[in-house]
């Protein structure tokens, strides 16, 4: 049994025993719901009455079980009338646009000008209380909610290629719609379906209740509250029971529409909300770091990055060495789902909530000379470095910027030993000056989107470099931006450098164009491992690792284009070769490759490489 | 922005116009003379004399697009014309009764904000958790049970067995400030239960959803403390869907307060409309569907503009 | 700490203090006679004095207005604005009036009676009284304080419409939804649909009343509401309590209810078409319906049976000898059905509406118990409006009703059983009733109390065998109070909707 259907098999088997009860009800050995017997009246439960005597003294549960009968014959009726003309409306709108859109759509939606309860009630006040009425009322005030929903969808699905393609064969319009449209919106039709229902039941008992729903003597929850109200004091049971069956059974019809969505769209399950956000308990004292008086500003050292599930625990990233001295940038080259970026977030202890460190020391020496293992730091303890000490560019600055607060003012929440307002707006203009932001006194009321795509980027850099952090870590801050623009960031972050020659840099990238000409030093990753690394000028003119002999050959002449050329894609996480990680895509593998991870081997004092055969292939 | 206020503007008010045609018709469709009713009162034999000189007095013996016409034009010019029953200016007796409704939804939105908002926030930070679960369990319940069951049991519990609140009714801010306050628990909260569960879920799902975003990553990155992400980068995003929701939840109150009126005694305009149907005062009833289609209509309207401001990349002459 | 503590029980202090003297302001006004809160069932639809406007608009009438008689709470005709009456040789009656004032003060004189005589008569004013009053045929004022009315033939009852609540005297050339008055209390403010403010007149014409010093009438539309209000102590009395509530306010200590069968539930008939148009399948009906169990189930045994015409048993009108004449007898019933030619039923509908409780519940057990004698009812259940209109139109077969006649006298039935008028929801469809209507012109026109009864005896022998309508059940009609409010009385039978004039000697103690 799948999660899916788990999660529905509850509210599903309570909404079945509903109807079987309700559908059963004739067959049961029920009493009559009309007979009456009123010197019993008001009667509490007895074996013969369950759930006691009414008013009249009839029997509470053949009244309750009648009475549920009534409710959601009428509430499913108009929830399936409405759905069936709503999905028409809705189908013939989407598809057909224009007038047919404006017949059908549009004029359902006039009904959405009127609030729902006053609608159903003029209805009710003009075809008169009963059944019927109030299954066109109802069914009146949800088709509009299926017409949209439908026709939304519709829209959706008629520009999908293999309906265009269909419709460009000359496929009947109607086939069309029945065969591809139909299945497709599906899904919100059934979210939309319970949701009605559980709205219908809703507004006919609250009919009910003022006296123009279902009439009596048939029974409805709505009308026995309505009776048992006025004898609450007597006998509050009598308004348990209806109250109970009622909201009981929206409530169901509630869960089931939740747990449909969940299942429908499973964008919205998240199991551990924020961690992050949460005060865990404050951490034991780091254990001490052996500080030598000198040394790189940050030495990552057999660093894993694991996703801590309750079954088994899975290394994304392992055997991760990387050190960045000060004033030196260092590349860290990969494919797509090499471990560069999860490496870099890693360091700024902004991981998603499901990764963690779970191995290796990743040593920071602060501003302060104190050195600081980045590994065991919680939420708090990295709150200290972040902006301050290390600070991160990210990809999509679009993503990245919040929409709606200004440029400037989201900078300004970045500065550290702010002073008053008027000095917090000179050192965000200085800022912005300083990433080359044309017009910065005026463009720091700017929002993010109304920059343009380069000038975001500058200013996400400035809101890196505001306090000028001791490392900084810019995670592929061109691969969103067109060609000429990222010559101007690359040229950017040149500037910043030779302003700022203390700051070490992390360039995150897949681009050995850019590396080449911004790295000092290039880390060259495969399938979460660190694979090669060494200074730019020398893994260029000659790699020790097969993966970065691939990837140099694969860069065309004079451009920088994707890393298509090496056959085969990078595994799993959870599919990983054992030894070797790039073995099964060598050229150059032995059987040996494959029977143990290779170890570090040093061609060069400034070199690492992960191949064991690296005297031979390279 | 102005003319895009003004374009739908226009909409609106052709859509309450054929709204209000339709309910004018209908009115006269259907059963029940308001002469015989007004005549009739205590189960009385109303005499057809009177019966007939009143129908001429209301006008009731024009043809109907003649009264039709006639009321259209006196909306035109502002004036919904008098009650059948005690020749009231309709428009004075909305203004009278309209504040009473809108404070009851006020009170009620306000109150489901103060809790929701900040509940359903806990929620989304705990999801998965045992106070998400209880949170979710409660505004389900609170979203099933109907408004009349909360009424009638709360009024049976705070009024009659505790006697802490008056069991319904209305005074007056001006006339008695403590009393008018008093009655306006009970409505308000009862009306608020529901629309708190809204909130609350509507914040739990938007706040989750924000959380993921890169935003509140870069903001994170900054060195912020919890409470101004939450603050500045997690509810303010989160607001724009849930203000939204919450607009049109008011709008739909508009004319959906009438069982809480019923059931409390609050003379708000819900309460207005239905006692003017069941006496058929046509010009009450058209005037008051007036004036909530209207609130609807430009309610929704107006969460389209607030929405526009608080999200600076919605254009609204884009949409 | 300390402080804390101090602060917090200065504040108690001065909350106290505020509070005392809120209650002091309440303790002086409650020596002048204080105001009572007085929970209405529904608001006046207007304040048009002459106009059927509803029995909460005629209590606040009451209290405003006058009209020449009125009855006490022994339910006896007495003086109001006029002092006697009588007839005089031509059989005209002559109306001596006291000397009463206007709430502007002006004094009452015999041409303010005339002109009121003249507009209710007039039918665009759309009176209550309009048909009565228009057997008037000349009013005459000899002095300002003698008003003469001619009719055509000398008119018994007469003086019973003046008594009417809906039937006050205006002051000449005052529109006649005035707010002046020679009532007790004057209007003081309105609330339009939600309550009426009423202070003490202190000219009116009894010497030391009122003895409220006013009084502030809150509509509470919802039965349960009214009576959760009177128990929280919202207001001090409260009209219309619910059957189902009744036991509730008598055992409350704080309370007390005031109780009197007088408004009634009956059948009414289609008599334009078969097969109520047949005197056997009413009279059917009226023997096919257990009576106990209306009162039990619709008036929670508040109320009793009524199995003859409305008249109550302790009316100088009440005949002992019909008092079970349409008792419950399926059997009967059964043959009854049979001799019309219906031995296996029919199937018809039943007009009654879902707006009032009592109405449908009544609807219920009776087609609960047609059934039994092969009837089967069909519920027609609409909102009262359309329950009016269709009642009007004769959409239906057979109808249930309630109301109360016009006062204790047996012309009071009029309305309910007299087939000679026209057509409307009160009384049965298309039923003309020869034999009655000449009963009734003959029981107007008597004045020995002895020829009267004979007459009404005579009357209720040609109802019993024709059935134009089918009495169901007496209903009590119950006012609530707080135990200390005095001299309030529950007028008996039908005059229960007069007992607002009590109000006048209500006061607290």
């Amino acid at each position: 049994m799948t999660r899916t259907t788990r999660k529905l098999l509850l509210p599903g088997t309570l909404i079945g025993l509903i109807l079987a009860v309700i559908v059963l009800a004739p067959v049961l050995p029920l009493h009559d719901v009309r007979a009456m017997d009123v010197p019993n009246r008001f009667a509490g439960p007895s074996a013969a009455h369950w759930l006691g005597q009414d008013e009249f003294g009839r029997d509470v549960l053949a009244r309750l079980i009648w009475g549920g009968r009534a409710s959601l014959f009428i509430a499913v009726g108009s929830a399936l009338s409405a759905a069936v003309l709503g999905t028409l409306l809705g189908l013939l709108g989407g598809y057909f646009r224009g007038v047919v859109e404006a017949l059908t759509v549009r004029a359902s939606e006039v009904i959405l000008c009127l609030p729902p309860l006053l609608l159903a009630l003029l209805v009710v006040t003009i075809l008169g209380a009963g059944t019927g009425p109030l299954m066109v009322a109802l069914t009146l005030l949800y088709t509009p909610n299926y017409a949209r929903v439908v026709y939304a969808a519709t829209l959706q699905v008629r520009a999908l290629d293999f309906v265009t393609a269909q419709m460009a064969m000359g496929a009947h319009p109607l086939a069309i719609l029945w065969r591809t449209i139909l299945p497709n919106v599906m899904p919100p039709l059934l979210v939309q379906m319970s949701l009605v229902v559980a709205s219908a039941m809703m507004i006919e008992s609250g009919l009910s209740f003022l006296g123009l729903g279902v009439v009596p003597p048939t029974p409805s929850w709505g009308l026995m509250i309505r009776a048992a109200r006025g004898a609450m004091e007597v006998s509050p049971l009598l308004l348990l029971w209806p109250s109970l069956a009622l909201a009981g059974t929206i409530l169901i019809f509630n869960l089931l529409c939740d747990r449909l969505q969940a299942v429908l769209d499973p964008r919205n399950v998240t199991a551990g909300g924020a961690l992050w956000l949460r005060k865990g308990p404050r951490r034991a004292a780091l254990p001490a770091v052996p500080a030598a008086t000198d040394g790189p500003l940050l030495a990552i050292t057999d660093m894993a990055i694991s996703v801590n599930t309750s079954e088994r625990s899975l290394e994304l990233v392992r055997r991760a060495d990387v050190s960045v001295h000060s004033g030196e940038t260092v590349a860290l080259v990969g494919e797509s789902g090499s471990g560069k970026t999860l490496t870099s977030l890693a360091l700024m202890g902004l991981l998603p909530d499901q990764l963690g460190i779970s191995r290796g020391q990743a040593l920071f020496r602060g501003r302060d000379g104190r050195v600081t293992d980045l590994a065991q730091l919680d939420e708090d303890g990295f709150r200290r470095f972040r902006g301050a000490e290390i600070s991160m560019v990210f990809q999509d600055a679009a993503a990245a910027l919040n929409p709606v607060h200004r440029i400037g003012d989201q900078l300004a929440e970045a500065l550290r030993d702010t002073g008053d307002a008027q000095e917090i707006s000179r050192r965000v203009v200085d800022l912005l000056r300083h990433v080359g932001i044309p017009d910065p006194e005026r463009r720091q009321r700017a929002y993010p989107h109304e920059l343009s795509g380069g000038q975001r980027q500058r200013a996400m850099i400035a809101l890196a470099v505001a306090n000028a952090p001791r490392l900084l870590i810019a995670d592929e801050p061109t691969t969103a931006l067109d060609p000429t623009i990222q010559a101007q960031i690359l040229h950017l972050f040149q500037k910043l450098k030779s302003d700022t020659p203390d700051m070490g840099l992390i360039f995150v990238t897949h681009d050995l164009a850019v590396v080449a000409e911004i790295a000092d030093r290039v880390v060259v990753m495969y399938a979460g491992e660190v694979v090669e690394s060494g200074p730019v000028a020398q893994v260029f003119a000659r790699p020790r690792h097969p993966y970065t002999a691939a990837l140099i050959a694969s860069v065309p002449e004079g451009a920088a284009d994707r890393l298509v050329a090496i056959p085969g894609t990078v595994p799993p996480p959870n599919a990983m070769p054992p030894g070797c990680r790039f073995a099964p895509r060598c050229a150059h593998a032995l059987p040996a490759c494959s029977a143990a991870p290779p170890g570090a081997e040093r061609p060069d004092p400034a070199r690492i490489t992960r191949c064991i055969r690296w005297k031979e292939v390279t | 922005m102005l003319r895009y206020i003004a374009y739908r503007s226009l909409v609106a008010l052709f859509l309450v116009w054929l709204v209000v045609s339709l309910v004018f018709l209908l009115l006269h469709l259907i059963p029940g003379d308001p002469a015989e009713l007004l005549l009739s009162q205590g189960s009385l034999a109303a005499d057809p004399a009177a019966v007939a000189a009143l129908r001429e007095r209301m006008g009731l013996n024009d043809p109907l697009w003649r009264q039709y016409l006639d009321h259209l034009g006196g909306v035109l010019t502002g004036d919904l014309g008098t009650s059948f029953r005690d020749g009231a200016p309709v428009a004075e007796q909305i203004a009278l009764r309209l504040p009473r409704t809108l404070e009851v939804i006020g009170a009620a939105t306000l109150l489901a904000a103060l809790l929701g908002v900040p509940l359903g926030t806990y929620a989304a930070v705990r999801a998965g958790g045992k106070a998400d679960g209880l949170l979710s369990l409660l505004s389900s319940i609170a979203l099933s049970t109907p408004v009349f069951v909360v009424g009638s049991v709360a009024i049976l519990i705070f009024a009659q067995k505790l006697q802490w609140l008056p069991a319904g009714g209305f005074v007056s801010f001006s006339e008695d400030p403590v009393q008018h306050l008093k009655l306006l628990i009970l409505p308000a909260s009862a009306v608020a239960i529901s629309l708190w569960a809204v909130i609350t879920r509507m914040t739990r799902a938007t706040v989750i959803e924000v959380l993921e975003r890169d935003y509140v990553r870069t903001a994170r990155a900054k060195g912020l403390s919890r409470a101004p992400i939450l603050r500045r980068h997690v509810v303010r995003n989160a607001m724009i869907p849930v203000l939204t929701i919450t607009g049109l939840e008011m709008g739909t109150l508009i004319g959906g307060t009438v069982l809480v009126e019923f059931v409390f005694n609050w003379p708000g305009l819900s309460g207005y409309l239905v006692s003017a149907v069941d006496a058929r005062d046509y010009p009450e009833v058209v005037g008051i569907v007036i004036v909530i289609s209207m609130l609807f209509v430009f309610l929704n309207l107006a969460v389209d503009v607030v929405n526009a401001l608080l999200d600076p990349r919605i254009s609204l002459v884009k949409s | 700490m300390t402080n804390g503590l101090n602060r917090r029980h200065f504040l108690a202090t001065s909350l106290a203090a505020g509070g005392l003297g809120f209650l002091g302001t309440r303790a002086a006004l409650a020596q002048e006679g204080g105001t009572l809160r007085f929970a209405l069932s529904a608001f006046p639809p207007n304040f048009e004095a002459w106009t059927s406007t509803g029995t909460a608009a005629g209590t606040i009438k009451l209290l405003m207005h006058r009209g020449l008689l009125s009855y006490g709470p022994d339910g006896m005709l007495r003086g109001e604005l006029a002092e006697s009456w009588e007839t005089d040789a031509e059989g005209a009656w002559v109306f001596k009036l006291r000397e009463a004032k206007w709430h502007d003060g002006s004094p009452v004189t015999a041409e303010d009676v005339a002109w009121t005589i003249a507009e209710v008569a007039n039918p665009d004013n759309a009176a209550f009284r309009q048909g009565q009053l228009a057997m008037i045929t000349a009013v005459e004022t000899p002095d300002a304080r003698t008003v003469r009315m001619v009719t055509e033939e000398p008119l018994a009852v007469l003086p019973g419409w003046f008594a009417h609540y809906h039937m006050p005297i205006l002051k000449k050339g005052e529109p006649k939804d005035t707010q002046i008055g020679a009532g007790p209390f004057m209007l003081d403010a309105i609330d339009r649909g939600v309550s009426l403010s009423l202070k003490a007149f202190d000219g009116y014409y009894k010497e030391g009343l009122p003895k409220l010093a006013g009084i502030q009438a809150i509509v509470y539309a919802d039965e349960n509401l009214r009576v959760a209000a009177l128990q929280a102590g919202d207001v001090d009395l409260a009209e219309y309590v619910p059957w189902q509530a009744m036991d509730q306010v008598e055992t409350d200590s704080a309370l007390k209810l005031d109780v009197v069968d007088g408004p009634f539930m009956y059948l009414t008939f289609n008599g334009s078409r078969a097969p109520f148009d047949n005197p056997l399948v009413r009279r059917a009906a009226a023997h096919a319906i257990n009576r106990a169990d209306i009162v039990a189930a619709a008036f929670f045994g508040r109320g009793g049976a009524l199995e003859h015409l409305p008249i109550a048993e302790g009316s100088e009108f009440y005949n002992a000898e019909f008092a079970n004449a349409w008792n419950y007898d399926p059997e009967k019933a059964k043959a009854l059905l049979a001799e019309a030619g219906y031995p296996d039923g029919f199937d018809c509908t039943m007009l009654s509406t879902a707006q009032y409780g009592m109405h449908q519940s009544t609807a219920e057990v009776c087609q609960a118990y047609l059934s039994m004698i092969g009837i089967n009812v069909t519920l027609d259940l609409p909102e009262w409006s359309s329950r009016v209109q269709k009642g009007n139109e004769g959409q239906y077969d057979l109808a249930i009703m309630g109301t109360t006649a016009d006062n204790n006298d047996p012309d009071g039935l009029v309305s309910v059983v007299d087939g000679s008028l026209p057509n409307n929801f009160v009384r049965s469809f298309g039923m003309p009733t020869p034999e009655i209507t000449a009963l009734f012109a003959r029981g107007r026109a008597a004045f020995d109390p002895a020829e009267r009864q004979a007459i009404y005896r005579e009357l209720e022998q040609v109802a019993i065998d024709t059935a134009p309508i089918v009495g169901l059940a007496w209903r009590a009609q119950g006012y609530g109070m707080k135990s200390n409010v005095n001299g309030f009385a529950n007028l008996p039978g039908q005059l229960t909707f007069y007992s607002g004039i009590t109000l006048e000697e209500t006061f607290f103690g």
